[in-house]
């Protein structure tokens, strides 16, 4: 899989926030305490942030994004491309990205439109918005990349339970002479049945049935609206595609391992991430792990670590970064990207 | 590597001491034969043997000696 490579674009600017109810991991009727001890050391989640009812994954990014546009000072009408990249939108249609370009009051001359991308979104829509960008067609941009899974997930699926938490992410991109970013990115859609919702939408419309929960493999209580994950398989994909994408874009970045400041892999859950670092013998120091409080942040995961784990260092000095996303789809896509001091929020609480 | 080395990773695996596993358990007599099992043998397959094999075959396995059997020509006696 060779890398391409797109000039002239910066990231300027990242803002996350996240809804201000917190669930600990605690033990349920369905997962005992003495199983939840393995089931955190394995995911590093000991609590997330999981939002209400009247709390939209749209709210989030709107959040971080009123706080970038704040911070770096940016006219409204001068962003010329709104991306929106999410697997939990507000409707079915009209696309998220037209109401937050309206609740953004963003100029008529703006694009906006949505990507219907989860863990390998927030890279897939850099490639995107950077694409559009290069060709002439923006000279500013806001990504506005996350995910309310919690929403979608069975309390007594112990698979998904105490995984995922709750994110929305705003990234300021602007044309520049000196941006690069080298992408791979890649699709197996042969597991796109490994990680899904099967019904609720077209495919398989809500129903009554649909709607009722029943017991899956391992005794997981879940209904067809509700997230299926075949943990094993999605294992096996990662390692099969992801050293080869790190491999692969650190040779289209001319990098070596050493040279790179950051690898900030989606935050799928620990034992992955270990594995994986482990695996493509990355030094230790430099792999971020950011789940402990947030969870899988599914598409808003990589900038979530980035505000996390990454803002003192990146406002230090240029930093050379390696952002890889993959999951669901399956999907994904890793950039070798150069940052020069952005402006990097903290975590923002609704 | 040898059989017996093989079962000692797989009691790492499933935390029983170790010698305790000797291939004709029942996958499901061993209470830490779960799905996140499943996940660590993915990783210990790939770890010593570099090989891939597809979760349906795993889970479908019924006993210890059917996990050897995944990786029966790297095995020695």
């Amino acid at each position: 899989m060779p890398a391409f490579t797109i000039d002239g674009v910066r990231l300027v600017g990242l803002a996350t926030a996240v809804p201000g109810t917190r669930a600990q991991v605690q033990p349920t009727s369905a997962v005992p305490a003495e199983d939840l001890a393995k089931i955190m050391a394995s995911t590093g989640v000991r609590g997330r942030h999981v939002a209400g009812a009247d709390i939209c994954t749209s709210d989030l990014c709107a959040a971080a994004a009123e706080r970038l546009l704040e911070r770096l000072g940016w006219e409204r009408a001068s962003v010329d491309l709104l991306i929106f990249v999410s697997q939990t939108p507000d409707y079915v249609l009209p696309a998220t990205a037209c109401s937050l370009h309206g609740r953004l009051g963003l100029a008529k001359s703006c694009a906006a439109f949505d990507i219907n991308l989860g863990c390998s979104g927030y890279v897939y829509g850099l490639c995107v918005a950077a694409g559009l960008m290069q060709s002439g067609s923006a000279r500013r941009a806001l990504l506005l990349v996350g995910d309310t899974i919690s929403k979608v997930v069975s309390g007594d699926d112990r698979s998904v339970a105490f995984l995922f938490g709750d994110a929305g992410s705003a990234t300021a991109l602007e044309t520049s002479g000196s941006g690069r970013m080298h992408f791979v990115t890649g699709t197996d859609g042969s597991g796109a049945g490994h990680l899904q919702i099967p019904a609720g939408m077209f495919r398989a419309p809500s129903s009554e049935v649909t709607r009722l929960a029943h017991k899956g493999e391992g005794g997981n209580m879940r209904s067809a609206e509700q997230l299926c994950m075949n943990g094993p398989e999605i294992f096996n994909f990662t390692i099969r595609e992801v050293p080869a994408m790190i491999s692969a874009v650190l040779q289209g970045a001319g990098w070596n391992m050493e040279q790179v400041d950051g690898f900030v892999l989606h935050q799928a859950n620990k034992f992955m991430l270990d594995y994986l670092a482990k695996r493509m013998r990355l030094p230790p120091e430099k792999v971020v792990l950011a789940l402990e409080n947030y969870g899988n942040t599914s598409s808003a995961s990589i900038p979530v670590a980035l505000c996390e784990s990454m803002r003192e260092r990146l406002a230090r000095a240029p930093a050379k970064l390696v952002l890889a996303g993959f999951g669901v789809g399956f999907s994904w896509a890793a950039v070798a990207i150069e940052v020069d001091c952005p402006h990097i929020e903290p975590i923002i609480t609704l | 590597m040898t059989r017996k080395n093989y079962f000692l990773l797989l009691d790492e695996l499933v935390e029983n001491d170790l010698g305790t596993i000797t291939g004709t358990e029942n996958l499901t007599d061993i209470p830490k034969w779960d799905s996140l099992a499943v996940i660590g043998f993915i990783a210990l397959l790939d770890q010593h043997f570099a090989v891939s094999v597809p979760a349906v075959k795993i889970i479908a396995c019924r006993t210890v000696d059917d996990l050897a059997s995944l990786v029966a020509d790297k095995l020695t006696d």
